[in-house]
C-alpha cells in the first residue's frame, strides 16, 4: 500500500478534529492563578483555588473594618491567571453595596488596583516583543501603598471598586498564548488584582459586593 | 509507515486533550467580598486637668489627650480654711463612635468621718459642660443630650440651705449621690463620619466636679468616679 493511501485520510482527520477544536476551544481563558491571600483582618478570610486550572471564583471577607480593628488596612492579593490566541483585554465591572447611608462602607472605600504581570513561564506561553501587556489607568498601583485621607478626613486610593461601577478595562495586550487558550498550567499569563479597606468609623452594618473580570477580544495590538 | 500512523495518534491525543481541556473554559470569573463593621465606642482623656480653688493638693495622675482617662486628682484642703468659694477639677472627656452613645457614670464616695457632717457624696457636686463637636471627621450636625445641670458652680445648680446652713448641690443630677449606681450623664448620636482611628477628633466634653469648702467633720475623703460608655 502506497504511503499516500495512509497519509490522506489520517491527515483528513487531523484537520478535522483540529477543526473541532476551533470550534470548541475559546480564544480566551480566564481563570485561579493562585492561592489568594489577606493580611491585616481580624476575623477575616479569603478563599480560592490554588490551581490555574479552576475557575475563578474567590470569596473575600474583609472580617471587621471598624476601629476595633487596629490594622491599618486589610489587603487582599487575588492572582488571576488569563490566556488568549489574539489581542485580548481584561474588564472588571462592581455590583453590590450601594449603601443609602454616606457614612457606611462604599465602593469608593475599597481600594483596587493590579499589578505583578508574569508568563507562566511554560512553552505555550506567549513573549510578543511589539506591545507590552497594559494595565490601564487608573488602576496600575498597589492601593495599600497608595493610601490617602481625603480633605474630609476620609481614606481614599488612587483607584477602587468605584472605578468600575460599569464595565471598565483594566488590562489588555496581545495574545497570551501559543497555539490554544485552553486552560493549561503553562500557557498563559497570571497579574494580581488587589483589593484594600481602611478600619474607619464606617456606620454600623454589612457590605456585600461582587467583581466579575471577563477577559474578551481587545485592541488589535501587534506581537 | 508505522511512524506516521504513531505521530498521527499523538497528534489526535494531543488535539483531544485541548478539547477536554477546553470544556473547562470561562471567560468570567468572579470575586465575592463582604466586610462588617461593629457598632464601636470609646472614651479617653480629653487632655490636661485643671484644678482651681484649691489649698494644697493638685493633681497626681494627669490626663494625656486621647489616652486612656486615668486621672488622680487631690482636691487639698475641703474645711474652711480654704477661703476659695469651690474647689473645682475639670477634666476633659473625649468621645468616639459610629453609632449612638450613651456615657453612664457611677461615683462611690468614703469619707473616715462617723458623723453627717462628714462630705457625703452629695456634698461633691458634678456636672458636664456643653459638649463640642469639632473638627476634621466629626458628625458636626449629631446632637447629644447632657444629663446633668453642667457646672455645678453656676449659681442656679446651688445654694446655701436656709434650714441647715450647709451648701447643697441642689440641681437634678448635680452632685454624685446622683450617681451612685450606673447613671446616664450624657448620649447621643454618631460622634464620627467615616474617618480611620488615626483622626484625633471627637466629641469633647469637660467633667466638672466642685467642693464647697465647709465645716466638714475633719478626716479624709475618697472618690472614685467611673465612665462608661457603650453602644446600645
Amino acid at each position: 500500500m502506497k504511503k499516500s493511501t495512509f497519509s490522506i485520510p489520517i491527515l483528513f482527520c487531523l484537520l478535522f478534529i483540529g477543526g473541532l477544536g476551533s470550534v470548541f476551544a475559546q480564544a480566551f481563558d480566564i481563570s485561579s492563578g493562585g492561592l489568594p491571600t489577606i493580611t491585616g483582618a481580624l476575623g477575616g478570610s479569603v478563599t480560592g483555588s490554588s490551581s490555574t486550572t479552576t475557575n475563578l471564583s474567590v470569596t473575600i471577607n474583609f472580617g471587621e473594618v471598624s476601629p476595633k480593628n487596629t490594622n491599618n488596612i486589610v489587603k487582599v492579593v487575588v492572582p488571576i491567571a488569563v490566556r488568549s490566541t489574539s489581542p485580548y483585554k481584561v474588564t472588571a465591572t462592581v455590583t453590590g453595596s450601594t449603601n443609602t447611608n454616606p457614612q457606611a462602607i462604599q465602593r469608593t472605600d475599597i481600594g483596587f488596583g493590579a499589578n505583578n504581570m508574569h508568563s507562566m513561564g511554560g512553552l505555550l506561553a506567549r513573549n510578543c516583543d511589539e506591545s507590552p501587556h497594559l494595565f490601564a489607568t487608573p488602576f496600575s498601583n498597589d492601593p495599600a501603598g497608595n493610601v490617602m485621607i481625603a480633605a474630609n478626613g476620609r481614606v481614599a486610593y488612587l483607584s477602587t471598586l468605584n472605578n468600575v461601577a460599569t464595565s471598565t478595562t483594566i488590562l489588555s495586550g496581545p495574545e497570551l498564548s501559543f497555539l490554544t487558550a485552553a486552560r493549561l498550567s503553562n500557557n498563559g499569563y497570571i497579574f494580581n488584582a488587589i483589593f484594600t479597606i481602611t478600619p474607619q468609623f464606617y456606620a454600623s452594618g454589612t457590605a456585600n459586593l461582587t467583581i466579575t473580570f471577563t477577559i474578551s477580544s481587545g485592541p488589535n495590538v501587534p506581537c | 509507515m508505522f511512524k506516521m500512523i504513531k505521530y498521527a495518534a499523538a497528534a489526535a491525543f494531543v488535539t483531544t486533550l485541548f478539547l477536554t481541556a477546553a470544556s473547562a473554559q470561562s471567560t468570567t470569573g468572579t470575586v465575592n467580598m463582604s466586610g462588617t463593621v461593629s457598632k464601636f465606642v470609646e472614651i479617653n482623656s480629653g487632655g490636661a486637668v485643671t484644678l482651681t480653688g484649691n489649698s494644697g493638693g493638685g493633681i497626681t495622675t494627669n490626663g494625656t489627650a486621647n489616652n486612656p482617662l486615668a486621672v488622680v486628682i487631690n482636691l487639698g484642703e475641703l474645711g474652711p480654711s480654704n477661703t476659695n468659694s469651690f474647689v473645682t477639677a475639670s477634666v476633659p472627656l473625649k468621645l468616639r463612635s459610629n453609632a449612638a452613645y450613651v456615657m453612664s457614670m457611677v461615683a462611690t464616695v468614703t469619707s473616715s468621718g462617723t458623723t453627717s457632717n462628714e462630705i457625703l457624696a452629695s456634698d461633691i457636686g458634678f456636672g458636664l459642660s456643653a459638649p463640642s463637636r469639632t473638627g476634621v471627621g466629626v458628625n458636626t450636625t449629631g446632637t447629644d443630650t447632657n444629663n446633668t445641670a453642667g457646672d455645678p458652680t453656676l449659681p442656679a445648680n446651688g445654694a446655701i440651705n436656709a434650714t441647715s446652713g450647709r451648701f447643697e448641690f441642689t440641681a437634678t443630677r448635680s452632685n454624685l449621690s446622683a450617681f451612685s449606681t450606673s447613671t446616664t450623664a450624657l448620649s447621643g448620636s454618631a460622634i464620627m463620619n467615616a474617618v480611620p482611628r488615626s483622626n484625633a477628633n471627637g466629641l469633647n466634653v469637660p467633667a466638672i466636679f466642685a467642693v464647697k469648702p465647709q465645716f466638714y467633720e475633719n478626716g479624709t475623703t475618697t472618690v472614685a468616679v467611673t465612665f462608661t460608655v457603650t453602644a446600645p
